[in-house]
């Protein structure tokens, strides 16, 4: 492979191109993590014909030279939950960029929301996107969600029986929460009938409205209108309750919180878990890594922003603020919140509150994000850089390796096979390096630091609050259901 | 001494303070925070030097002559607006005049296109007041010459507070805040001067209260816990109460801040008539401060609501004094911002 791996590890070059079968591809003298089996350790691969013929694990003088710090193979990535803008908003994403995007960020599989114009509320879009997948070539297995309401609009249900036969994974209104309590009832008892669950975005609107940045001293000081840690919790407890009635009349109900993002919703949900309601949660790279003093200029990841007592540190006092202010890349929803709060995503992963890391990949076009602060659209173009972030908390020693490989793999296909869908999709169930499977892994170089720059991202969205950042764990080759999906520009040079 | 001999004046004297050993090198000037107290005091300096040019009959320099200064205003504004134009006129400079109500930002126009045409158009020094938080930091980036923020959203509002400074040093011996007491009263959450005075005015020294009903300082105990143990370099610390007369007794200072209507749909308030009573400046309140204590409005007034007439035309009043120093403040500004552009080398970061 590229120079840059040959420290840890050697391969012979690849030959396809993208979206073709990989006939022979042979890694030796790797890390691999399985977290099917819960083994980690030296080993190689064999590629042959698309399939993973052999799996073997290194043991004494072969294993020698052999660690976790250089080149990794890891299951292929599942993400269960990005916007690739397809229908409708094409200049800030497609299905095709944003399965080279995907790929490049070492996923194979990817779960896109429904806020695309049209809306997915009937399968007639769903065959759209499809469409647009499979012309892109990109081998990526693009899975999709439906809306849960006709045209997101909150107010009826919709097409969700034609589109559960058509294979959604899930009904979402996300980039909004389910308008009403009534609806969510509703969406919850026939989706549960259906076998799928709802995927909501918790979110109060009647607080947040005209919010800009989480509530408190950062936004108190940049004058930015707060948006209270009180709008999600809201939002969570109304899931949750309405959850809890609809369980009496529909055992197979089940509620999937996404991106959540405050100390105290997770705490709802961890609550809720415990009393056995039927309710999953994820979240996201930018609310483990990052916080609201990024807004200000900060560029220290969350942990290093957290006092000897668990506290938030203050940015201006530290003389931590290193970059131009009300950078918009940094306007997400919901918030960037406190070094605190991020610390309670991180331990709501680890505890297993959380069963997955989704990256919530929102791409924009410039037009969007090169406007007044309070003015840009919110979202951050993720899905490339999530990986590396996983790998800084594991830099900094604040989550194993194995465990961050398990939160972008066996994670979100546990929470996706654990929603009772009648046939679950193979996506659920091919996360591990199993021999005899198709190929489906991702090859990283956790030694090899990148920078990411808007030419790095493959996806059209260049609103990355990452950009000039260096991270470690460049992608070197992503294959998906035995083909080619990236390959690293320097691999095969040698 | 001729005109250009004056400016000549101006310019030893304010543009490399010899003497203190102060240069400006700041290529904006977004807010206060990122400005020395060195600095201030330069900038303080400057404006004495700008208020002798106004107390001449012939109120103009030539010091920006052939500068060209765009003043691009998304909110409307009277007063910031005319002493900024007035100032740049004072020296010399061509002043173009932008509004959104009469240019292409009514058609849709980004902030963006609209400083990138600007600029092509040869505008140096940008004058911009916007509803939105952060926005004149998106103009700095953009933009080849120099952003003189006139106010954004909550955010910051520095030549309000770089005037407001200046009026109290006027009125205080030695012109020395250090342990003065400067009492804001009114609406501090949505208040971008607030927010700038917090920032001078603990680089002052001053013993700063802010002051308003509960639901109008959200945040700023937070702020104030923060800042409470000296934690940031060069500020103090500055209290927060809803006791409007605990704020004001024996304060140096006073400063009313205006209550806008929209409070009441927003459920902040219960009424103006409500606010009037508990925390309106009214004469009886006043006498709590020092005798020889001054009382400060940004403008516009509501009169009755956050400030009594009386006490608005009182002899403790120095409002008109802040509108006529605002005027030297901004021509200092100007001054030292288009000093910087011939001596920057390379371009200085927004912050």
């Amino acid at each position: 492979m590229s120079p840059r791996s040959k420290t840890a590890g050697s391969a012979t070059a690849l030959g396809p191109g993208i979206g073709e079968v990989v006939e022979r591809f042979e890694l030796e003298k790797a890390w691999l993590v399985d977290p099917v089996s819960g083994r980690e350790g030296p080993g190689e691969i064999v590629i042959t014909g698309g399939v993973l013929e052999s799996v073997v694990w290194l043991e004494g003088e072969e294993a020698k030279g052999v660690s976790d710090r250089g080149v990794i193979v890891a299951p292929g990535f599942l993400d269960l939950h990005a916007h690739f803008r397809e229908p409708g908003f094409e200049d800030a994403e497609t299905v095709a960029t944003g399965t080279a995007a995907a790929a490049h960020g070492g996923y194979t599989t990817v779960a896109l929301m429904p806020n695309t114009s049209p809306a997915l509320d009937e399968p007639g879009v769903l065959e759209r996107i499809r469409s647009a997948a499979r012309a892109s070539g990109s081998p990526v297995e693009v899975l999709a969600y439906g809306a849960v309401s006709a045209d997101r609009a909150g107010e009826q249900l919709s097409a969700m029986g034609e589109l559960a036969d058509a294979g959604v994974v899930g009904y979402s209104d996300d980039g909004a929460p389910v308008r009403t309590p009534t609806l969510l009832r509703s969406a919850l008892l026939y989706a549960g009938m259906l076998g799928l669950p709802v995927v909501d975005h918790a979110e109060d609107l009647e607080l947040t409205a005209g919010a800009e940045a989480n509530e408190g001293y950062v936004a108190s000081i940049m004058g930015l209108a707060g948006w209270p840690a009180a709008a999600e919790v809201n939002a969570v407890s109304r899931d949750l309750a309405v959850l809890a009635d609809a369980l009496i009349d529909e055992p197979r109900v089940r509620l999937h919180l996404t991106h959540l993002s405050t100390a105290a919703s997770l705490d709802l949900v961890r609550r809720a878990k415990d009393a056995g309601l039927p309710v999953t949660c994820d979240v996201t790279p930018h609310h483990l890594a990052l916080a609201d003093e990024w807004i200000a200029g900060a560029r220290r990841w969350s942990w290093e922003a957290l006092g000897p007592d668990g506290s938030s540190r203050d940015p201006w006092a530290d003389g931590a603020l290193t970059a131009p202010p009300y950078n918009t890349s940094l306007l997400v929803n919901p918030p960037l919140r406190t070094p605190v709060d991020a610390a309670a995503c991180l331990a709501a992963l680890l505890d297993g509150t959380a069963s997955a890391v989704v990256t919530d990949h929102a791409p924009h076009t410039v037009v969007d994000k090169e406007v007044e602060f309070g003015r840009a659209s919110s979202g951050i173009s993720g899905i490339e850089t999530a990986l590396g972030v996983l790998l800084a908390l594991v830099d900094a020693k604040r989550m194993p390796l194995a465990r961050a490989v398990a939160a972008l793999t066996t994670g979100p296909a546990a929470t996706l096979a654990g929603w009772p869908a009648p046939a679950a999709p193979p996506a659920a169930r091919k996360r591990g390096l199993v021999e005899g499977a198709p190929a489906d892994l991702v090859v990283f170089d956790r030694a090899d630091r990148w920078t990411v720059t808007e030419d790095s991202l493959r996806s059209k969205g260049k609103n990355s609050p990452l950009i000039g950042r260096e991270l470690s764990g460049r992608v070197l080759l992503t294959i998906a259901g035995g083909r080619l999906a990236y390959e690293d520009p320097g691999a095969g040079d040698e | 001494m001729s005109v250009e001999a004056e400016a000549a004046a101006v310019g030893r004297t304010a543009g490399h303070a010899r003497t203190q050993e102060v240069v400006w090198h700041h290529r904006h000037l977004l807010d206060v925070d990122v400005v020395t107290w060195p600095e201030i005091e330069l900038i303080m300096r400057t404006t004495d030097e700008m208020k002798g040019v106004l107390a001449r009959p012939i109120r103009k320099v030539p010091a920006l002559n052939g500068r060209r200064v765009t003043t691009l205003f998304y909110e409307a504004s009277t007063r910031t607006r005319v002493s900024f134009e007035t100032a740049a006129r004072n020296l010399s400079a061509d002043v173009v005049s932008v509004s959104t109500a009469t240019s292409s930002v009514t058609k849709g126009e980004s902030l963006v296109d609209t400083i990138r045409t600007l600029e092509a158009l040869g505008a140096e020094i940008l004058v911009m007041r916007h509803s939105v938080s952060g926005a004149p930091h998106l103009a700095a980036e953009i933009f080849g010459g120099h952003v003189l923020n006139g106010g954004d959203g909550w955010h910051a509002h520095p030549t309000q507070a770089l005037l407001d400074l200046y009026t109290m040093r006027q009125h205080l011996p030695d012109g020395d805040l250090r342990g003065r007491k400067v009492a804001i009263v009114g609406d501090i959450l949505h208040s971008r001067v607030a927010r700038s005075n917090i920032w001078s005015l603990t680089a002052a020294g001053a013993d700063l209260w802010l002051c308003g009903p509960a639901t109008l300082l959200r945040g700023m105990d937070r702020w104030a816990t923060a800042w409470d143990g000296g934690a940031i370099p060069g500020h103090g610390r500055f209290h927060v109460t809803s006791d409007v007369d605990a704020a004001v007794r024996d304060a140096d200072v006073v400063m009313a801040l205006r209550i806008q209507r929209e409070r009441m749909q927003g459920g902040l308030l219960p009424s103006l008539r409500e606010y009037a009573a508990r925390f309106g400046l009214n004469a009886e309140r006043v006498s709590l401060a020092k005798p020889e204590a001054i009382v400060m409005h940004p403008g516009p007034m509501n009169e009755g609501v956050e400030i009594a007439p009386d006490v608005a035309i009182s002899g403790r009043a120095v409002i008109t004094e802040q509108v006529a120093n605002g005027v030297a403040v901004r021509m200092a500004l100007l001054y030292l911002l288009a000093g910087a552009h011939e001596a920057a080398v390379g371009h200085e970061a927004a912050r």
